[in-house]
């Protein structure tokens, strides 16, 4: 069993934090003072700049969740089940502020702060699914059986993923899809996009080690009251 | 294991679990009741010039049935963990995707029972011309079904063994069956009021890729749902 010593931030998470505070730093700087201001909708389109992002990392979110739910079908491995959890609450994190962001927007360039588009409805579905899956997890308490079942669901919940992505083309729904942008636009939105993209994984590394100690730390409470009981007898 | 003998247990199977409802009638009188409830009280609300009507019905329609089918693919597996026959079934010498399949083949009787009750109360009720475009009808609802009874099977399996099972179940299975409310509603709405065109085939390209995928997905991973 690892000590509790050892759970101290490694070089590379500390240098990971390092970078990836810095790129958001630089992002938000970029959309202020690089990025131009939209004719059309002025610096309300500033808002697209951070919710292509985080709806790009929602969406990641539910796919790392399911493919590492399968990986722990298959190893029975309990780490995999963390790193699943993780990305699932980070996700469901960016997910939340995907439908913020994009209400601000909507409100601004259609007039409505919500309407049923494709890509909003399953948006929302998206959401809900991660909501419902921690429902799921806060109920079962054996830590297996709660592996098994999330992941099974988690796997099905993955489904949603390209339906959101298709949704517009599929369905003919008026969410943009990879509107013309000037270079300078373009330049910010991947500035933002990989600055998100790594403060995704950084939290949910960082999630991952918390879930990992708090098991360890169960374990160790366990065979310090089961020491207890043998001494007693 | 063979074809023969595998279609031999899907059939006991599907067997056993329609004799027991045909005998105690547990689910499937209440599921009705409650669809023509629902259907009742929708139909109140949509008094509506008829091409309004039938804008809007469709998708009320779908709405009443999956609703109330909820409750038959809840009870699938309910009832067997509150008769504790659970145990008897992980032990039955048959795979787990057939297990899958044959509660998958009971939920979609329930499903048909429960159109053939529905349907006709809610064109009584509506009056919306539903016999007009009878062909395209009934290809939404066969793979419109097909979809709600892969669907549910699965997560009325993972949550038959938790507590709040019947709230956690709703709460699963409505968000992972929008799409499929979804294309069977549009769809509907395009056969009652325009003409059969492409937008229409692409929402029952949706609700055939939608029942094939998780028919596929749901016998792969029963394996896991039915251990303990």
């Amino acid at each position: 069993m690892k000590s509790i010593e050892s759970d101290r931030p490694s070089p590379g998470m500390l240098i990971g934090g390092a970078v990836t505070t810095c790129l958001v730093f630089a992002s938000v700087w970029m959309i202020f003072f690089v990025a131009p201001t939209e004719a059309t909708m002025g610096d309300v389109q500033r808002i697209v700049y951070v919710h292509v992002p985080i709806a790009w990392c929602g969406l990641a979110g539910c796919v790392v969740m399911g493919i590492s739910s399968a990986i722990y079908l298959v190893r029975r491995d309990l780490k995999w089940d963390y790193r699943s959890q993780a990305a699932g609450e980070i996700g469901w994190l960016c997910s939340t502020l995907t439908l913020a962001t994009g209400s601000a927007w909507a409100h601004e360039a259609w007039g409505t702060w919500w309407t049923w588009e494709p890509r909003l409805t399953l948006s929302l579905v998206l959401w809900i699914i991660y909501a419902g899956l921690f429902l799921v997890r806060s109920s079962i308490e054996d830590p297996y059986r709660r592996a098994r079942i999330v992941g099974v669901l988690s796997i099905v919940g993955m489904s949603d993923v390209p339906m959101v992505l298709m949704a517009t083309r599929w369905f003919r729904g008026v969410h943009p899809i990879a509107p013309e942008m000037e270079p300078r636009m373009k330049l910010v939105l991947w500035v933002s996009v990989i600055s998100f993209t790594a403060l995704f994984v950084l939290l949910a590394a960082v999630r991952r080690r918390q879930l990992e100690t708090a098991e360890r730390i169960t374990q160790l409470e366990v065979a310090d009251w089961s020491a207890g009981v043998a001494s007693q007898s | 294991m063979t074809t023969r003998p595998t279609i031999r247990s899907l059939w006991w199977l599907i067997h056993k679990d329609l004799m027991r409802e045909l005998r105690a009638q547990h689910v499937w009188p209440g599921m009705v009741l409650l669809g023509l409830v629902i259907v009742f009280l929708l139909a109140t609300q949509i008094d509506l010039p008829l091409d309004e009507r039938s804008r809007v019905g469709g998708g009320l329609l779908w709405l009443a049935i999956f609703f109330s089918g909820t409750l038959a693919c809840e009870r699938s597996f309910a009832g067997e963990r509150d008769a504790g026959c659970w145990q008897a079934l992980t032990l039955y010498p048959v795979a787990p995707s057939v297990l899958f399949l044959a509660k998958m083949a009971v939920n979609l009787a329930a499903l048909a029972i429960l159109e053939l009750v529905l349907v006709p109360a809610f064109i009584i009720l509506s009056d919306i011309p539903f016999g007009a475009q009878l062909g395209p009808l009934l290809l939404i609802a066969a793979l419109g079904n097909l979809g709600f009874a892969a669907v549910g099977t699965l997560v009325s399996g993972l949550t038959s063994g938790l507590r709040q099972r019947s709230g956690l179940m709703t709460l699963l299975l409505l968000p992972l069956m929008v799409p499929v409310v979804l294309a069977a509603a549009e769809s509907t709405r395009i056969a009652l009021v325009g003409p059969i065109d492409a937008l229409w085939w692409r929402w029952i390209q949706l609700l055939a890729v939608f029942a094939a995928v998780f028919t596929v997905v749901g016998a792969l991973l029963f394996e896991f749902v039915m251990e303990e």
